[in-house]
């Protein structure tokens, strides 16, 4: 039997595809994923039970989710800025590693009082992860450097700055273990239930550091610049059609240096907020990760910071219910990664499905050439 | 007639969310005929053709081929029933040979898996005829001898000077068009569909390609020729069938009409070929530019010690054959290619190498050649698009903020005024959406709300339906009369002696000649386009347009 794929080039992609790949892509995402649960002899419909009902369902799996998502969303904005510039920041993790070293070395080495030093430690955090995210761009704008390289090579110099200094230099606390000293209290960010009003009356915020309210004002700031000002309508364009853009007397220099420069200091800003919020000192052997999963987070999210967000919580929960379901069933680790790629393979998938009508035709002819000298148009 | 045409196509319906493009199109076309397909951008011919072709399924309707029915699910179902289409925009892989590209899709194996035994024969008969082998040669491996054979006999038994083992990307455009035909011909097709094939060609090049054309109909071959090129229309096609809106207008005899007529007919209305021109006295010098030498993308001098001075209130016309450094000279006093010598000034202030931002405040608009990849950014709202210059003026917003709203309500009046069709919402649609000459009168309405001091619009009306030509040149005239200095670049020299009040000739980036519309000489204009008094007179006839109502 023959099975002949026909594909008819679409001319809109209508809204329920559009706005449906996202849910659609997660679903398919851990309809695959449930594949290897079974293979592991463990039930997919359990397991995605513990990931997802329990995780939010307790007070202890909302709490961690939301502790989680500090990192995974500021990160993720800092891959969504350069995004929308048409530029792609695979680096990060690096700018998160980097601002959390400068922002451990002022907190373990200037003595404040926690109104001065938190802010102080928040601000070198974004000098150095802007600086970290600042050469890709410069190095992009004038020389056309791509930039998927260079911050990709910049995140492992990041890795081994960061063994570096801990084992080194900023190595601290007693013992010789290689790590920075414990933080103190003065630069540990608070629980939430102090700063809320009416936080105390909150279960929920008695545990969740302050970061998160960073990470809410990032998506606020990163929400109004994108729709509400002339630089975003900049960014949007340059994203869009650099050489119109050119024409239309936008620098391409200025909006590529903004959106790297700020991506970098966000994700500097997770890094810091991650150390200074919930490890409580910075080892060596930290190695979140969070930059790279922030890369399907702004891809999920691509199309608004509030998306970016909801796609950060998601990675979160998975994140949590992920080692929830490594203690209760024994399954590896591995799993949430698995997932983590089946997000980002089905979203590329995605994009052909919003260009093609697929078709499926059995038994036509024996002849297995599909369109040749003609394949639809090449525009759609 | 009784008698069943070739092809007939009944009652076709198709619709788009938004548009119906095709509202019941009745189309035949007869053995060995070349009709014409003529309409406006939008005017539905596409979408008709990309139905014939198994591109796009109508709603209603039915197709017949030598009184067959057809379905048409695919181009593989359209290509064996026998009809061929050529797109504007080629679909060839440029690494690939010539008989490579014709062959992709319906190759043969490689000499000896060939069934037919005294092909190679070293394989024994056994293993050959195994079907299991047969299909394993059929997918991996490839002979080429047989089809280049066959692909050169189709050239020449056309008249098409083509060598198939020549790679596709060392061929010119002409050339790779002629590639795409033997494609269609060596699936042995009885219809081809020629999707506005001169687009993208020379003249020259184009008169070869109607003597092709004949040679084909000669051998029973139908052609159906989509055009909004009038001049094409009375060139070579036979019969006519015109779309307006969609609707079929109806279908003439080329012979029976006149060229006005046609023009009615595909716009719905009277078309002006000639343009009044108010008298106006040109005013103070807008634009100077003093022996400005500029180098292409390449970094090889395009323009040497070019002078140009434009007034307000007069239109430069700049002629040439292309490739002579318009596109540089454009771009030079856009402000978007800096000089490597002279200088610029624009109302008295010197801008020589400035950005293109101060270009911009300084009152210069443009209309690039280009208008997809320079003039507008497709994937973005016609909103987007029509604020693309505008958006930092101070009625869009206070400071660093941007009103969203008066952004949405000046596409709608640019969209409005220049009467750009297809929008229906200026958020929701994007530039690409747009038709070639809607697009066009969009990015010219956003260069003109402007106000500006200098226009420079280079190709404004190419690749435009007539509908569109005339509203653009209107509104460049207009632009002169309100007092702002107009250059205008264009290789239609009908153009450029209508609408200028001096005409400039550059060849090889040069200004080698000076004339006025009132005493321009066709003959002399096409003589120094081609390289100056010692060529031939027969250099003139390439010139686009030369032919005209001289």
């Amino acid at each position: 039997m023959n099975v002949e794929l026909q594909l008819d080039p679409r001319r809109t992609v209508p809204a329920w595809l559009a706005y449906g790949t996202p849910v659609l892509t997660v679903l398919a995402a851990l309809a695959v994923g449930g594949v290897a649960l079974v293979a592991l002899n463990v039930d997919p419909v359990d397991a995605y039970g513990v990931m997802f009902v329990e995780t939010l369902t307790s007070q202890f799996g909302l709490t961690e989710v939301l502790v989680r998502a500090v990192p995974l969303i500021l990160a993720g904005l800092a891959v969504y800025l350069p995004l929308k510039a048409g530029l792609f920041n695979i680096g990060a993790e690096g700018q998160l590693l980097l601002g959390a070293l400068a922002g451990t070395w002022v907190a373990v080495n200037v003595s404040l009082p926690a109104v001065a030093l938190l802010p102080l430690m928040f601000l070198a955090a974004c000098v150095a992860g802007a600086f970290w995210a600042g050469i890709p761009a410069w190095l992009r704008a004038k020389w056309d450097v791509n930039e998927i390289i260079t911050s990709l090579l910049l995140t492992f110099v990041a890795q081994e700055l960061q063994s570096y200094l801990l084992r080194g230099p900023m190595q601290g606390g007693t013992g010789n273990f290689p790590q920075s000293a414990r933080f103190s209290d003065a630069a540990t960010l608070p629980p939430l239930a102090g700063l809320v009003p009416g936080g105390e009356s909150i279960p929920l915020f008695a545990d969740v550091h302050a970061g998160l309210l960073v990470a809410v004002a990032a998506v606020v700031a990163t929400y109004v610049v994108m729709t509400k000002t002339r630089l975003g309508f900049e960014v949007t364009f340059v994203g869009s059609n650099d050489e119109a853009a050119r024409q239309a007397g936008m620098s391409r220099h200025t909006v590529y240096l903004f959106v790297f420069l700020l991506g970098g200091a966000f994700a500097a800003l997770g890094g810091i907020a991650e150390i200074a919020g919930s490890q409580g000192r910075f080892r060596a052997a930290f190695a979140p990760g969070y930059g790279f999963t922030a890369i399907p987070i702004a891809l999920l999210g691509r199309n608004s910071a509030v998306k970016v967000t909801l796609a950060g919580l998601f990675f979160a929960v998975l994140f949590v219910g992920g080692s929830s379901v490594e203690v209760a069933f024994g399954v590896p680790a591995a799993l949430v990664e698995i997932i983590q790629a089946l997000v980002i393979l089905f979203l590329i998938t995605s994009e052909f499905f919003k260009r093609y009508r697929v078709g499926i035709a059995f038994d036509r002819r024996g002849n297995d050439a599909p369109a040749d000298a003609t394949g639809g148009d090449a525009r759609w | 007639m009784t008698r069943e045409p070739f092809l007939r196509m009944e009652n076709i319906v198709k619709a788009f969310p938004g548009v119906v493009a095709n509202d019941h199109i009745d189309l035949t076309v007869e053995r060995g005929e070349i009709h014409g397909l003529l309409g406006e951008n939008g005017a539905g011919k596409s979408t008709l053709m990309k139905i014939l072709y198994g591109l796009y399924s109508q709603d209603d309707g039915e197709i017949s081929l030598s009184g067959t029915r057809l379905r048409l699910d695919s181009p593989q179902d359209a290509i064996d029933a026998g009809i061929g289409m050529v797109h504007q925009h080629f679909m060839l892989i440029p690494r690939l040979t010539v008989a490579e590209n014709v062959v992709l899709g319906e190759r043969e194996p490689a000499t000896p898996f060939r069934p037919d035994a005294d092909a190679g024969g070293w394989l024994p008969d056994a293993v050959r005829s195994n079907s299991l082998v047969q299909s394993l040669a059929g997918r991996f491996s490839l002979g080429l001898d047989v089809p280049e054979r066959r692909i050169q006999e189709l050239a020449d038994r056309y008249g098409f000077d083509i060598d198939v083992s020549a790679k596709v990307w060392e061929l010119g455009v002409g050339q790779q068009q002629r590639v795409e035909i033997l494609k269609a011909l060596y699936r042995d097709v009885d219809l081809l569909i020629l999707d506005e094939p001169t687009a993208v060609l020379t003249p020259t090049e184009a008169d070869l390609l109607f003597d092709s054309l004949e040679r084909l109909t000669d051998e029973g071959v139908s052609i159906i020729f989509i055009t909004h090129k009038l001049e094409e229309v009375e060139a070579v096609v036979d019969r006519v069938t015109v779309l307006r809106d969609g609707e079929n207008v109806g279908t003439v005899s080329t012979s029976d009409v006149s060229r006005a007529d046609l023009a009615e007919m595909m716009v719905g209305r009277e078309v002006l070929f000639t343009v009044d021109r108010e008298r106006v006295a040109p005013g103070e010098p807008v634009l100077r530019a003093r022996n400005v030498s500029a180098t292409d993308d390449r970094g090889i001098e395009a323009l040497s010690n070019v002078d140009l001075t434009v007034r307000r209130g007069e239109v430069v016309g700049i002629a040439g054959v292309s490739g002579n450094g318009q596109k540089e000279l454009a771009e030079v006093i856009a402000g978007l290619r800096t000089v490597s010598a002279g200088e610029l000034t624009v109302d008295g202030r010197d801008l020589t190498n400035a950005s293109p931002r101060t270009f911009i405040d300084n009152g210069v608009s443009f209309v690039p050649e280009d208008r997809n990849r320079y003039g507008s950014a497709g994937d973005l709202s016609v909103m987007h698009n029509a604020a693309m210059k505008d958006f930092r003026e101070d009625r869009f917003g206070s400071g660093v903020t941007l009103d969203y709203g008066e952004l949405r309500a000046h596409a709608e009046a640019l969209v409005e005024a220049f009467d750009v069709r297809g929008v229906h919402d200026v958020t929701d649609a994007t530039a690409g959406d747009l038709s070639g000459g809607n697009l066009q009168k969009l990015i010219l309405a956003r260069e003109i709300s402007r106000d500006p001091d200098l226009l420079v619009a280079n190709q404004p009306t190419r690749g435009v339906d007539v509908g569109a030509i005339e509203s653009i040149r209107e509104a460049i005239l207009d632009q002169r009369t309100e007092g702002t200095g107009v250059v205008l670049l264009s290789e239609d020299l009908d153009e450029i002696i209508d609408l200028s009040d001096r005409i400039l000739v550059v060849y090889e980036g040069e200004v080698v000649y000076e004339t006025t519309p009132e005493d321009a000489d066709r003959e002399r204009i096409g003589l120094e386009m081609t390289g100056g008094g010692d060529a031939t007179a027969t250099a003139g006839a390439q010139v686009r347009g030369l032919g005209g109502s001289s």
